[in-house]
């Protein structure tokens, strides 16, 4: 009997510790979380890295189950979350397209529809130009482009997505009009780069963490001009000045975070922004961030929500330049 | 003999223990995933990518790329089998291949395959090693303009897919370009057809139309002919066994297309689909039988198959040389990799050959394996056929179904997979071929998005397309391989006119 007693003591501790914060919301089944992509991309990544933190770590008692919905740039897994009002098991990734899109396609969830959650990390925009090209820095390439606006530079992303607006916003700052950038499309980072190397085009801009690869090579075919960062980068992009360095009042950021469905309650917000600002802390993410180029960059909730709706007007400002607002949102 | 000493020093990596334990799993697992439409090489490697994390990284890549041209390797059994291809390289498989099995030389035919995919494999293995470098460059001095052109070029296979009719056959080309458009605009991110649905947005995957024109468009004409019900058991399998003869005649044919396949594998972009059409072009118009392709002729079923397995070792030089992914599944490799700490690119050959060189040892030994791993499964995949029908063109059904709604869980495809089922038994009925129309779908998009970027970097000036000498020169065979076929057809019309 005399056995007994610490264990029932330590069981009865354990009941009043889980009753002192009975309040608070905890998952009771595994929660979906939800990339709007085919496997491989950044959203992807996001949710397959995180999601592997959290486990191995042992932050969350539930499970934390990737799930890729692809379609329309986002837009159908949008439209799925959107009617999940008030669920609180139900996470995904997302970046600048969640306010790009909406604005330049119809898509009719924009980012006011759900719940933010908090911001993780950020990466920057960067402008690459062949190892042999004329270009020095950022205002030879700006200066040749108001001489000749047919000068073609490429990116990854259809017109009115984020590469596209990185380098009109960049052209806007230096006082460019920004419809005036001949910017060509290709199918992705990877095909933009190869015509980029073959001189098929002048430049092509990207992601900095995507560019690293690249450019750390020292008998690489290409060199960064210039990264949208307000302060340089580490690592091997250390060399490579800012666009504000190079007098062109201009940042531009590629954050990644993650949202949740409708009126999520409260008190699962709370938890998963904590949640997600503990697993920032790991030295498991840590690693995996390194490797992936990215940034922290945390924000809970309401700061998040903040911090969309500015950049949802800094967008629609490029946007209504370049005349590609959809009219109807 | 500098690539045959670190050829030696591949081997000695691929050779670990562990690492003949990875090619066996990764081409294991490649060749299943091959088989099932649906789950393509892309979503495989990427749940891999945790797996892989820990690993050395020439055992990680290793893996991965046996999965790759594993289901390259396997993927040809369902078109075969089922009439039914999973991904786009294997569509002209089925046009020989799939006559073969309805003869009841299923065996042969998948014997084929297993042969010539294992030619092709190792072949550009060999190209692989001796001239990816060089390649690089070629790989790159294909810009928008050139692409396009390329496009032309595969489309003119359109030519020698119309058996009968070229004007039936060229009316089913544009319908499958049209149903290219549909979707939101790359170029100007407006939605084209999409009838205000959000399903329609990314446009309609290929393998919902190669299922419905191709498999579910053959379930029911055999429905609509089979009537009564009466159950005709199939013939046997068939022997597994090439005569000499034949052995003789798919050899060349074999060598070229792996020529061929490695070098468009080469060019980023759709370089096993494309490799496999020209291959089967090509051949076809070589070939002094060349008008019983279609109907069942081997050397129909060894030129794709080389080709497309060619063409996926190809499809390594730019990730390798350059760092630049060339497909969907090369770029979720490059992701692993990068996650690895490895950065492909002109530096890789010096900082990790060990990767390099590992992996290229580690394909000749994964060929090996897949040939000896596919032969004795034939017989026991190919039994599928002894089914009765009743319960064979359920199990279509279901596979075609499965392989739909694995895309993206969504019952919108599957009545897109009902429709053009649908469309595929009229176009039967009423004798159009559905050949062309899958090759204008694949190629139309690529072709459409080049033109445009080739315009737009030019200012619209047309004169882009004749003054780059790669475009003009691919225009120009362009040009004689469709006007050839039609002069000498009028040719032997005025003969035969004039000797009547």
């Amino acid at each position: 009997m005399s056995m007994r007693t610490p264990i029932t003591l330590l069981a009865a501790t354990s009941l009043t510790l889980t009753a002192g914060v009975a309040s608070a919301f905890e998952p009771s089944e595994s929660v979906e979380f939800i990339a709007p992509a085919n496997p491989g991309g950044g959203w992807d990544t996001l949710v397959r890295t995180s999601s592997r933190v959290i486990q191995e770590e042992g932050l969350a008692d539930e499970e934390f189950a990737p799930i890729n919905t692809p379609g329309g740039g986002g837009a159908v897994a949008w439209s799925q979350i959107a009617k999940r009002e008030g669920d609180a098991h139900t996470l995904f990734a997302t970046s600048p397209p969640i306010i790009l899109v909406p604005l330049t396609e119809s898509s009719r969830y924009d980012h006011n529809d759900f719940t933010p959650i908090a911001r993780l990390s950020t990466d920057y925009a960067t402008v690459l130009v062949a190892d042999d090209s004329d270009y020095e820095d950022i205002n030879d390439l700006l200066d040749a482009m108001e001489e000749d606006p047919g000068l073609s530079v490429g990116g990854g992303s259809a017109p009115g997505s984020m590469d596209h607006i990185a380098m009109a916003g960049l052209a806007d700052a230096a006082g460019l009009d920004a419809s005036s950038v001949n910017y060509v499309p290709f199918s992705g980072g990877g095909d933009a780069m190869t015509n980029l190397m073959g001189g098929h085009v002048e430049a092509v801009v990207t992601g900095a963490g995507e560019a690293v690869g690249q450019i750390e090579d020292d008998d690489s075919d290409v060199r960064a001009l210039g990264v949208s960062s307000s302060d340089r980068l580490g690592g091997s992009l250390g060399d490579v000045a800012t666009f504000e360095e190079q007098g062109v009042d201009y940042t531009f950021d590629i954050w990644r975070g993650v949202m949740g469905p409708p009126d999520m309650p409260e008190d699962a917000v709370t938890y998963y922004q904590d949640l997600f600002k503990e697993m920032l802390e790991t030295d498991r993410w840590a690693e995996e961030r390194d490797k992936l180029g990215w940034i922290d960059a945390y924000q809970g909730s309401e700061e998040f929500g903040e911090f969309l709706d500015s950049q949802a007007d800094e967008f629609s400002g490029i946007l209504g330049e370049l005349g590609l607002l959809d009219e109807e949102s | 003999m500098d690539a045959l000493n670190n050829l030696m020093y591949g081997f000695g990596i691929a050779l670990s223990p562990m690492n003949i334990v990875y090619v066996f799993c990764g081409v294991f697992a490649g060749t299943i995933i091959g088989m099932l439409p649906g789950l393509g090489p892309i979503s495989a490697i990427a749940l891999m990518i945790p797996i892989t994390f820990s690993m050395d990284p020439s055992s990680g890549l290793i893996l991965m790329a046996g999965v790759y041209y594993g289901a390259v390797f396997g993927g040809s059994t369902s078109s075969i089998l089922l009439n039914a291809p999973g991904i786009s390289g294997t569509v002209a498989t089925s046009f020989d291949g799939y006559p073969m099995a309805r003869k009841g030389l299923a065996g042969k035919a998948l014997a084929i395959a297993a042969y010539s995919s294992f030619i092709g494999g190792t072949l550009s293995v060999i190209g692989l090693m001796l001239v990816a470098p060089l390649l690089s460059k070629v790989a790159i001095s294909f810009g928008p303009a050139e692409y396009f052109a390329l496009m032309v070029l595969g489309l003119t296979a359109v030519v020698s897919l119309s058996d009968k009719s070229l004007i039936k056959g060229l009316i089913s080309g544009v319908v499958g370009i049209m149903v290219s458009l549909v979707g939101i605009d790359h170029q100007t991110s407006t939605e084209r057809f999409t009838f205000g649905s959000a399903h329609l947005l990314d446009g309609i995957d290929f393998l919902v139309v190669a299922l419905g024109i191709f498999a579910l468009a053959e379930v029911f004409y055999m429905l609509l002919r089979g009537g009564g019900g009466k159950e005709q058991p199939r013939s046997a399998i068939g022997s597994l066994k090439l005569s000499r003869s034949e052995t003789r005649q798919i050899l060349p044919v074999a060598g070229r297309s792996s020529i061929l396949g490695f070098f468009t594998g080469v060019l980023p972009g759709a370089g096993a689909t494309i490799g496999s059409f020209l291959g089967y072009s090509m051949e076809k118009r070589l070939a002094k039988d060349g008008d019983t392709f279609g109907q069942g002729n081997i050397k129909g079923v060894a030129a794709p198959e080389s080709a497309n397995n060619a063409a996926c070792t190809g499809s390594f030089v730019p990730l390798l040389t350059l760092g630049v992914p060339g497909s969907g599944t090369t770029a979720v490799l490059l992701g692993a990799l990068l996650v690895m700490g490895i950065t492909p690119g002109p530096a890789m050959l010096e900082d990790r050959p060990d990767v390099f060189w590992g992996v290229i040892a580690s394909m000749y030994l994964g060929n090996i394996f897949l040939l000896v791993l596919n032969l004795p499964l034939i017989p026991l995949i190919a039994k599928i056929l002894e089914l009765p029908r009743a319960l064979l063109l359920s199990l279509i059904l279901i596979f075609c179904m499965i392989g739909v709604y694995g895309l993206a869980f969504s019952i919108y495809d599957l009545l897109l997979l009902l429709a053009f089922g649908l469309l595929g038994l009229g176009m039967r009925l009423f004798g159009f071929p559905a050949a062309p129309m899958i090759l204008a779908l694949i190629l139309g998009g690529i072709m459409e998005q080049s033109m445009r970027r080739a315009l737009q970097i030019s200012g619209g000036d047309w004169m882009v397309f004749i003054e780059q000498p790669i475009s003009l020169t691919l225009l120009i065979i362009a040009v004689l391989s469709v006007a050839g076929p039609l002069v000498r057809k009028a040719v032997k019309g005025a003969q035969a006119r004039q000797a009547g």
